[in-house]
C-alpha cells in the first residue's frame, strides 16, 4: 500500500569560520592595458560558481561586461590568501574584498579621469562601459584603455582586505557572538511511502531560501537542487557501512547517492531581504540548502505512516522492520 | 540601487569549458618522464607497525619508497592540530592510514611494490563507539589523557525551573551516520620541480594558500618555495579541506627530481578523505500550552574518528545551532568531540549545523503534534525574527526573513489545510 505525507522544515546558519577564529580574504583588483580589468584571489571554484559571481561583483562595481572581467584563481604565487571555499564564505568574505579592491581602482580610474576630462570634481562623473563620461554631457569622456596609457608602464592595481565579524564565545556559559551572518530557509516535502517495499519516495518538494540578495539566481537555483539532493541522499539512502572502522560501501554500487532520476521537481523560491554587510547585500547560501532536507523527509514519512525514525538514512529495510514491529 | 549585473542570471563563466570537456582536471595533467605514486594504507584500525620495503626495492621499476623517515620536515599536519602523521611512523590510527609511498614507472609496477612491501602489525585495542571512548578507563588514541578533544557548553537560563513550567514534553534520542561527500572527481594531481627549486603541486583543493603552507612545513623548506596549482576541481563539499596527497607527491617530486603523479580509485577516496561527523543526540524539549517553547536540553556526542580534523569547530557549530531557528529562554547543551578509530570526521557541507535538525526539527512535530497545533503554526510562534536573542545571547538585528521563508513554503503547499488530518492513516 503507498501512503502519502507532508514535512516541514526550517533551518539556521551561521557563516564563515565563527568564534573569532581570523576569517580573512585579500584580493586585487588590477587594470589591464587594453582596457580590462584583472582580478586576483586564491577563492577556489569547486563548481559552486564562484568565478561567475565574483566576476558579476567587479564588473558591476566597474562597470563593466563580465567577459571583460580576467578572474584568475589557480595559482598561489599570483594570487592573495581568500581563505577555503567552505563555511559558505566566500561569496560574503571574498565578495566583499573583491567590492573593495574593484571599488579602490574605481576610484583611481575616476581620478585619473577627472584630470584627463579637465573636470573640477568627480561629482557627476559615470564609469559605464569601460569608459568615465560627464553624466550630463556623455559624449566628453575617457576610456579604460586610454586611462592605461596615460599611466604608461605602471600598474593601476589595488588590493583589499575584508575580515569578517565573529566573537569568540565564553568557555563557561558558551555565550557570545560566534556567527554573522545567519542565514535562514524553509522546506516542504511530499512523500509516498510503500508500505510493503519500506521504499519512500519524494514527490515533490518546496524550498524557500533567504539568500540576502540574489547575485546570481540561476546559480543559486542550482545550489538548491544540489543541496536537495545531498538532504535526500543524508534522509534515505547513504550508507558508509562502517564496521570496526572498515567502511564496507566505497564505491557507487553500494553507497548509493541520488541520481537525476531521483530527484523530485523541486520548486525554488528566492527570499532576498538584503544584508548591509554583504557584497550587495548577498549572504552565502552554499551549505543552508542542504540542511533543512533531510528533517523535512523525516517529518514527511512520520506524516504518512506514523513512525519516527529517529536513525538516518531511512533506508527501505529499516523502515519495512519500523512498519512491521508497529503493527 | 539600480543594478546591471548583479542579479541577472549569467551563464557560468567556466560552464563551457566543463560541458565541452576542456576543463583541465589534474588528472589530465601528463609531463614528459613523469613516475606514478601509490599510497601503502593500513589495514587495521589500531596497530604498532613494522615494514620491510627490501623486496619491493628490488621490483624494476620501482624508484623509490618513501616512508615517515623520508619526510623531511615536520611529520604532521592537520587543519587545527597538527595530529595527522605524513606518513605513519610506529602506530595507524584507522583503516586507510597511510604508511609508505611507492615511486614506479608505472602504475602498475606501483602496485606490485605495494604487494611486496611486507607489514607486520601489533594491533592494540580499538575504540568505535565515542561513548566508550569518553570513558576515562579507556585506551588513549593519542598521546595526552583523554579521547575527548572537545567539550563545549551552551548555558542560558535555568533548564531545571523552566522545565517545570512546561506543559508539554519530548524526549528522544537521535543517531546520524558518518557520511561520504561523494565528490565526482576522486583525489588526483601531479607534482614537478620548476628550474629554481620551486616545488610545484597541481592539485585539486579547496583551500590552496592553506595546503601552501602545510606543504612547506612538511618538506621543511620556505613557503615561497611552494606552488599550488589548482585545476578545475570536480566537487568538494569540505572534502578536500584536509591535505590527502598533496605532501607526498611534493615530497616524490623533491625527492627523485622528477614529476610525479597519483590518482586515486573511487575505493581509495573513500578511504582517504575525512567523513561527516556522526552524531548521537540526546533532546529534551518543552514548551507551554500556549504554544510557546520554554526549555531545551542537549547533549551531542561527535565521532571524530582518528583525527581532530575539524572537530573542535564542528561540533561546538552543532551546540550553537542546536535549538535550530527558535527563541527557546533555557537552554543547556553539551557537545562533545571524542577521538574513536573509526574513519577521521571534518568538514562537510553543513558543518555541525546539519546534524541538529534531524533532531530539533522532529521535537518541533512532536511537540505540535502533542499541542494539537499543526507545525508551520506552531514554528511561526517561535521563530527567529528582527530583535530575537539567540541561545548564545546574540542579537539578529537585521536580514532575518525565515518568516516569509516559511510563508512562501505554506503558500506552495497549503500544508495548515493539509496537516489538519494530522497522520494520514
Amino acid at each position: 500500500m503507498k501512503k502519502r505525507g507532508i514535512g516541514f522544515a526550517t533551518m539556521f546558519y551561521g557563516t564563515g569560520y565563527g568564534n573569532g577564529f581570523p576569517d580573512v580574504s585579500t584580493a586585487v583588483a588590477e587594470l589591464k592595458k587594453d582596457g580590462k580589468i584583472v582580478i586576483y584571489v586564491g577563492a577556489t571554484e569547486v563548481g559552486q560558481g564562484a568565478k561567475t559571481i565574483m566576476s558579476q561583483i567587479p564588473a558591476e562595481v566597474l562597470g563593466v561586461k563580465v567577459e571583460d572581467i580576467i578572474f584568475i584563481c589557480e595559482d598561489t604565487s599570483i594570487t592573495p590568501d581568500a581563505g577555503t571555499a567552505a563555511a559558505s564564505r566566500q561569496t560574503y568574505n571574498t565578495g566583499n574584498a573583491i567590492k573593495k579592491a574593484a571599488e579602490a581602482l574605481r576610484d583611481e580610474i575616476i581620478k585619473i579621469a577627472v584630470e584627463m576630462l579637465e573636470v573640477n570634481s568627480d561629482t557627476g562623473l559615470v564609469i559605464k562601459e569601460g569608459s568615465v563620461y560627464i553624466k550630463t554631457f556623455p559624449s566628453k569622456k575617457v576610456a579604460f584603455t586610454e586611462i592605461a596609457e596615460k599611466i604608461g608602464d605602471e600598474l593601476l592595481r589595488k588590493e583589499a582586505t575584508f575580515i569578517a565579524h565573529s566573537t569568540k564565545m565564553d568557555e563557561e556559559t558558551g555565550q557570545g557572538s560566534p556567527y554573522w551572518p545567519y542565514t535562514f530557509g524553509a522546506c516542504g516535502v511530499e512523500v509516498e511511502v510503500d508500505t510493503e517495499t519500506g521504499y519512500v519516495e519524494i514527490i515533490k518538494a518546496t524550498v524557500a531560501q533567504d539568500v540576502g540578495k540574489a547575485i546570481n539566481p540561476t546559480l543559486i537555483e542550482g545550489q538548491i537542487d544540489g543541496g536537495f539532493a545531498m538532504g535526500y541522499g543524508y534522509a534515505i539512502l547513504e550508507n558508509l557501512n562502517v564496521v570496526k572502522g572498515h567502511i564496507k560501501n566505497n564505491r557507487f554500487t553500494n553507497y548509493l547517492i541520488p541520481t537525476a532520476m531521483d530527484m523530485p521537481e523541486v520548486d525554488k523560491i528566492i527570499v532576498e531581504d538584503p544584508e548591509s554587510t554583504g557584497p550587495f547585500g548577498a549572504k552565502g547560501i552554499g551549505e543552508p540548502v542542504m540542511i533543512y532536507v533531510a528533517p523535512a523527509i523525516l517529518n514527511a514519512i512520520y506524516n504518512a505512516v506514523g513512525i519516527r525514525m529517529t536513525e538516518i538514512p531511512v533506508t527501505p529495510e529499516k523502515l519495512l522492520k519500523a512498519l512491521n514491529e508497529n503493527k | 540601487m539600480k543594478l546591471d549585473v548583479v542579479g541577472r542570471s549569467l551563464i557560468r563563466v567556466d560552464g563551457l569549458s566543463k560541458v565541452t570537456g576542456k576543463a583541465i582536471y589534474p588528472q589530465d595533467i601528463y609531463m614528459e618522464g613523469m613516475l606514478y605514486g601509490k599510497t601503502l594504507r593500513s589495514t587495521k584500525p589500531h596497530a604498532y607497525f613494522k615494514l620491510d620495503i627490501t623486496e619491493a626495492l628490488k621490483i624494476d621499476g620501482v624508484v623509490k619508497i618513501l616512508t615517515a623517515e623520508d619526510v623531511p620536515g615536520h611529520n604532521s599536519h592537520g587543519v587545527l592540530f597538527k595530529d595527522h602523521e605524513v606518513l605513519c611512523n610506529k602506530k595507524v590510527r584507522r583503516v586507510g592510514d597511510p604508511m609508505a609511498f611507492v615511486v614506479a614507472e608505472s602504475e602498475k609496477i606501483g602496485d606490485e611494490a605495494l604487494k611486496a612491501i611486507k607489514v607486520e602489525y601489533e594491533e592494540l585495542e580499538a575504540l568505535f563507539d565515542p561513548s566508550e571512548a569518553m570513558k576515562e578507563t579507556a585506551p588513549q588514541i593519542h598521546e595526552g589523557n583523554s579521547n575527548i578533544v572537545y567539550h563545549y557548553k551552551l548555558r542560558k537560563g535555568n533548564i531545571e525551573e523552566a522545565f517545570k513550567e512546561c506543559h508539554v514534553l519530548v524526549e528522544n534520542e537521535y543517531f546520524v551516520p558518518m557520511v561520504d561527500h561523494a565528490f565526482l572527481q576522486p583525489e588526483a594531481g601531479i607534482a614537478y620541480m620548476e628550474e629554481d627549486g620551486t616545488v610545484v603541486v597541481a592539485v585539486a583543493t579547496q583551500y590552496p594558500h592553506f595546503d601552501q603552507i602545510e606543504v612547506a612545513e612538511a618538506l621543511g623548506i620556505p613557503t615561497e618555495r611552494i606552488k599550488i596549482i589548482n585545476p578545475a576541481v570536480g566537487g568538494a563539499f569540505g572534502g578536500r579541506e584536509d591535505i590527502t596527497m598533496q605532501i607526498h607527491l611534493a615530497m616524490a617530486a623533491k625527492i627523485t627530481g622528477k614529476p610525479v603523479k597519483a590518482i586515486y580509485s573511487r575505493e581509495e577516496s573513500f578511504e582517504a578523505h575525512s567523513k561527516r561527523h556522526s552524531v548521537k543526540m540526546k533532546y529534551k524539549t518543552g514548551a507551554t500550552k500556549e504554544g510557546k517553547l520554554l526549555a531545551m536540553e542537549a547533549t551531542l556526542i561527535g565521532d571524530t574518528g582518528a583525527y581532530a580534523s575539524w572537530a573542535i569547530n564542528v561540533m561546538r557549530k552543532s551546540g550553537v545551532h542546536a535549538t535550530g531557528p527558535y527563541e527557546i529562554p533555557n537552554v543547556k547543551v553539551d557537545s562533545y568531540s571524542i577521538y574513536t578509530n573509526n574513519p577521521f570526521a571534518g568538514a562537510m557541507r553543513g558543518f555541525g549545523a546539519a546534524q541538529v535538525p534531524i533532531a530539533y526539527e522532529q521535537q518541533m512535530d512532536m511537540l505540535a503534534e502533542k499541542l494539537n497545533i499543526d507545525p508551520v503554526t506552531f514554528r511561526l510562534k517561535n521563530i527567529f525574527r528582527v530583535g530575537s536573542e539567540t541561545a548564545t545571547g546574540q542579537l539578529l538585528d537585521e536580514s532575518v526573513p525565515l518568516d516569509r521563508c516559511i510563508e512562501e513554503v505554506e503558500k506552495n503547499m497549503n500544508f495548515i489545510e493539509r496537516f489538519k488530518g494530522g497522520v494520514a492513516q
